[in-house]
């Protein structure tokens, strides 16, 4: 506990302390790791605690950015509220949205919830760029940050620090509420919605509340990108950022707090750095996602929880083997898959294709610093190798897991979760 | 009176392939409790296989062969994915198949390209069946008519006339008996897996050549074809065949209706206001077609939450 | 002592088709244990759940009091003092037993939409679970996730979260049901303990616990009440002989 707590003060301060050492351009990306963060965060409220898995959050972010954009070009930043505060409109706009949109969404569970969810947002994403009112039409509507407290909001650097001053209010807030009584509700909500009516709760307007303040979150996040990018179109309610935060979500972990905002800020992080290296961000994105879902449910999140929970009870030494092979293995595997996607991927792209003459050997790629024959039987074998290799090591690297487990019965996630969600006392 | 027609008949056949995909899609729900988000990528993945292989082995056996391919690649979904994480519940069986589309469809823009492909109707198949009101009207939108008809009554005869469809029907409602009598129900799960992949990569291979083929076509049909479920009732064949007409209707007729909810009021006398009033009001009813199956789908849950053909639940 | 504080009239309910409560009689007078017994399929739980409001009946009258309670929420019912177990154990698996009580015991206070204060810092609330902890004696597991509780520990947290709200009425479902015998000591101790001064229906097939824990007994065959009375009674009644326990040799 008092580790977690020096740990998030380091995070902090190297937060604070970032704008100084990164670049300007970084700082940008930074900017959009923290809003990822939060709408990850927003969304687990509603997702992991909650336990309703929503296809169309993109929505309430979306309508918090446009509802924060209006308000930039209605106030001009005077009025009652100056360009820091303008997120609070976003919050609003997602609040109310939230309410239409989680009363009747939430009125089934499950399966179909999730399925409404993906309809509302599909029926708004297909009606936005018509409603130019509103939303600009396919223009979008774009607006200015106007100077306010004695800062110009010129550069990226006091971006940075408006977003990231809200971002923590809210992450903090969020974390707060779930230690209140309702917040406490929302987890049995997860557990047991059925359960819950018979002890006198009314549990489908605990639902919508829960739906709407997830919702609120997720405009404030919205806004902050409204504020970031001076503008918005009805791209925002496109399907992919719905699923861009559900994959963030999990990758991360959604029974840990902070698991959603280490997978967005991951996720963002790497998406942006891999945004020059490779055109195949999303497919690794998908493919980390899905090995997730099979082989560890509790996410990054978890994994750090399960090493973190073998340190404290072995000590580092008696932990290294096993953390050391399971990183050859992890490097292994993933040099191997990042090998065969990017050869294919050059490959078959258009331009290479376009290089082609019939009767020819095919020219050369380069990938890693090195040119490659499609022809030549080694180009081939290297990601097969990588992945035979990497194999091999899982399999040490597993018994050396076991070994660290074989004298703990129940290391489950279920006792995982418990310990992580029952700390009350 | 020609708009009527051509929409009438255009509308059923959209209907009739939305049905061969959403078929599949409805049984296995129904059966398993799963609700396949990458059943859409079948369809996707169908039409690229065919566009692929027509150039190797002619059409007709491109679209038969990449039937089969989709439903063995349906069979590995289920046999090394989504049985992997079944103890975990629907929820994550859902996740998993959300991932999954996810990777298919980036696998299909890594070999193909984030374009369209030209996958084109062959010639020998390429003429008009009759003329409406003095245009031609295509063969080949016949033909996918037909060969959705005849899925139906496929399905239709195994389901309630063979001693498998038996065994399929009593696993849908009661799979620990089925199991317990001794079938083998996960076998059962697989076939069924497979056989939906299948139809929907059947639909793909002959839609693809007539509308487009291209990356986003899975995410675009998905959302329609779970539209359709929805409404029709999860679980229900009738259910699914109902809806697929009335969302195929629905779409036909939508895009040629110059009206807008201002013509509405205009009827009342208050149409100069409703002008006025703009943003909703002056919509017209083709331009915001994508939309209504949503709101259908909306309308639906209110009123009939089960869907038109589903159980009460 | 005798006035009714639960009363059916007439209670009807069908499944399409299926006419499983036919005219369904029964009075739960205040302070009494009164059990509901019957073969199989007599539609003990449907009967329940139509008290419990999960269900609504297709005619007839449920009283609660005074008041006709048929068709209200399950909630609402709750919130009239009227609380019940499951027969199946419902309760909320990942979360510890402690906050399994202390969710159960909230409501009482009116807190479902309290979002601006720690939840540690209602002492009341925390002193209450304690209590109810004790009562059902689950402190040393209060920590535990309930889904690792045993079968009979996960059967008491049931029975106390059915009592947080400190209903007038309590219904349990088939508390013992899959109970070694040991276990079936444990929880009619228990059962008994906790509901004094309180009013009792349950549905329990163990007849030894029926009979020494209720002050009567009503008999429930093919959706009907055919008899209801004191144990002795009931022991004595021909009826019930030859409609329940004749049935239950034969099978």
């Amino acid at each position: 506990m008092k580790l977690t707590k020096i740990l998030l003060a380091v995070l902090l301060l190297a937060l604070l302390v970032l704008p100084a050492i990164l670049p300007a351009a970084m700082v940008n990306a930074a900017i959009q790791m923290l809003i990822a963060a939060l709408f990850a965060c927003a969304f687990n409220l509603l997702c992991g605690q909650g336990g309703m898995l929503s296809f169309g959050h993109a929505a309430y972010f979306g309508v918090g950015s446009f509802a924060t954009l209006h308000a930039m070009n209605a106030l001009n930043g005077e009025g009652l509220l100056p360009t820091p505060l303008l997120p609070l409109i976003g919050a609003l706009g997602g609040f109310i949205c939230g309410l239409c949109a989680g009363w009747f969404a939430t009125k089934r569970a499950g399966v179909y919830f999730s399925m409404i969810t993906l309809a509302l947002a599909e029926l708004l994403h297909s009606l936005a760029p018509h409603l130019s009112m509103l939303f600009g039409g396919e223009a979008g509507i774009s607006s200015m940050r106007s100077p306010a407290w004695g800062l110009d909001f010129g550069d990226a650097t006091q971006v940075y620090y408006l977003t990231l001053g809200w971002v923590v209010l809210s992450i903090a807030l969020l974390y707060a509420f779930t230690l209140t009584p309702m917040g406490r509700l929302t987890f049995a909500l997860r557990e047991n919605g059925h359960r819950l009516q018979f002890l006198g709760y009314n549990v489908h307007r605990l639902r919508v509340l829960v739906f709407a303040l997830s919702a609120m979150f997720a405009g404030i996040a919205g806004g902050l990108q409204a504020l970031n990018l001076e503008s918005a179109n009805y791209v925002l309610f496109d399907m992919r950022f719905s699923a861009e935060v559900v994959l963030n979500t999990y990758i991360g972990g959604v029974n840990v707090f902070l698991g959603p905002v280490l997978g967005a800020a991951l996720m963002t992080f790497f998406g942006n750095a891999a945004s020059d290296l490779t055109q195949s961000w999303l497919l690794y994105q998908g493919l980390l996602f899905v090995l997730v879902m099979m082989f560890m449910p509790s996410g990054l999140a978890g994994l750090v929880l399960c090493w973190s929970a073998q340190i404290r009870r072995r000590g580092w030494l008696a932990v290294i083997p096993a953390a050391l092979s399971a990183l050859i293995t992890a490097g292994l595997l993933s040099l191997a898959v990042v090998f065969a996607i990017e050869t294919l991927q050059r490959v078959f792209s258009q331009d290479y294709q376009a290089l082609l003459i019939a009767d020819q050997p095919w020219p050369a790629i380069s990938l890693f610093g090195r040119e490659w024959l499609p022809g030549a039987l080694l180009t081939w074998a290297m990601p097969l190798l990588l992945g035979l290799a990497g194999l091999l090591v899982l399999k040490l690297a597993r018994r050396q897991w076991l070994r660290l487990l074989d004298d703990e019965p129940a290391a489950g996630p279920v006792a995982l979760r418990s310990r992580v969600e029952g700390e009350q006392s | 009176m020609e708009f009527l027609t051509v929409s009438l008949l255009n509308g059923v056949i959209y209907g009739l392939l939305l049905f061969m995909v959403s078929a599949g899609l409805t049984l296995i729900f129904g059966m398993m409790g799963v609700l396949n988000f990458a059943h859409a990528s079948f369809y996707m993945v169908g039409a690229y296989l065919a566009y692929t292989l027509q150039k190797f082995v002619g059409f007709t056996s491109a679209v038969l062969l990449s039937t089969v391919l989709v439903g063995l690649l349906g069979v590995i979904v289920e046999r090394f994915f989504l049985r992997r994480v079944h103890k975990h519940g629907h929820a994550h069986e859902l996740l998993l198949t959300f991932g999954l589309t996810f990777i298919i469809a980036e696998l299909i823009k890594l070999f193909y390209g984030n374009f369209s492909v030209e996958y084109r109707i062959p010639e020998f198949l390429n003429f008009a069946a009759f003329q409406v009101f003095n245009t031609d009207y295509p063969f080949y939108r016949l033909l996918m008519g037909g060969v959705s008809l005849l899925v139906f009554g496929l399905i239709y005869l195994l389901l309630t006339r063979t001693r498998v469809g038996i065994v399929v029907r009593a696993a849908i409602h009661r799979p620990q008996m089925a199991e317990a009598l001794g079938h083998n129900v996960p076998l059962v799960f697989m076939a069924v897996f497979g056989i939906g992949a299948a139809l929907a990569g059947l639909a793909g291979a002959l839609a693809g050549a007539f509308y487009t083929t291209n990356p986003n076509m899975a995410l675009e049909l998905g959302v329609i074809v779970f539209v359709v479920v929805v409404v029709g009732g999860l679980g229900s064949m009738a259910g699914a065949m109902i809806a697929s007409l009335l969302i195929g209707l629905i779409s036909s007729f939508a895009v040629g209706v110059d009206l807008s909810l201002a013509s509405l009021f205009g009827l009342l006398g208050a149409g100069d206001w409703a002008q006025q009033m703009g943003g909703l009001m002056t919509l017209k009813v083709s331009s915001v077609a994508a939309t209504i199956p949503f709101a259908l789908m909306l309308l639906i849950l209110l009123i009939r939450p089960s869907g038109l053909m589903g159980e009460k639940g | 002592m005798s006035r009714a504080i639960l009363q059916l009239r007439d209670v009807h309910k069908s499944f399409g088709e299926a006419h499983i409560i036919r005219g369904a009689q029964l009075e739960l007078h205040t302070g009494e244990r009164h059990a509901v017994i019957g073969p199989n399929g007599a539609g003990k739980s449907t009967l329940f759940h139509l008290i419990s409001g999960q269900l609504q009946p297709s005619s007839g009258q449920i009283l609660l009091g005074e008041e006709a309670i048929q068709g209200y929420s399950p909630q609402h019912i709750n919130h009239l003092g009227l609380s019940r177990s499951f027969q199946i154990t419902n309760i909320f698996p990942g979360l510890s037993v402690f906050e399994n009580l202390r969710i159960a015991v909230m409501r009482k206070h009116g807190m479902q939409y309290h979002f601006w204060r720690s939840i540690q810092r209602y002492s009341e609330v925390r002193a209450q679970t304690e209590q109810l902890l004790e009562q059902v004696r689950l402190q040393d597991k209060q920590t535990v996730c309930a889904a690792e509780l045993s079968y009979s520990e996960q059967r008491a947290l049931e029975i106390g979260m059915t009592l947080a709200c400190d209903p007038r009425v309590i219904l349990l479902d088939e508390p013992m049901a899959g109970m070694s015998h040991e276990e079936t000591d444990y929880a009619l101790n228990l059962i008994r303990e906790v509901t004094q001064g309180r009013s009792l229906l349950i549905v329990e097939h163990d007849m030894d616990v029926v009979f020494s824990l209720c002050d009567r007994i009503s008999v429930l065959v093919y959706g009907e009440v055919i008899a209801t009375g004191t144990p002795d009674q009931i022991r004595a009644d021909r009826r019930v002989q030859e409609a329940y326990l004749g049935e239950e040799q034969c099978a």
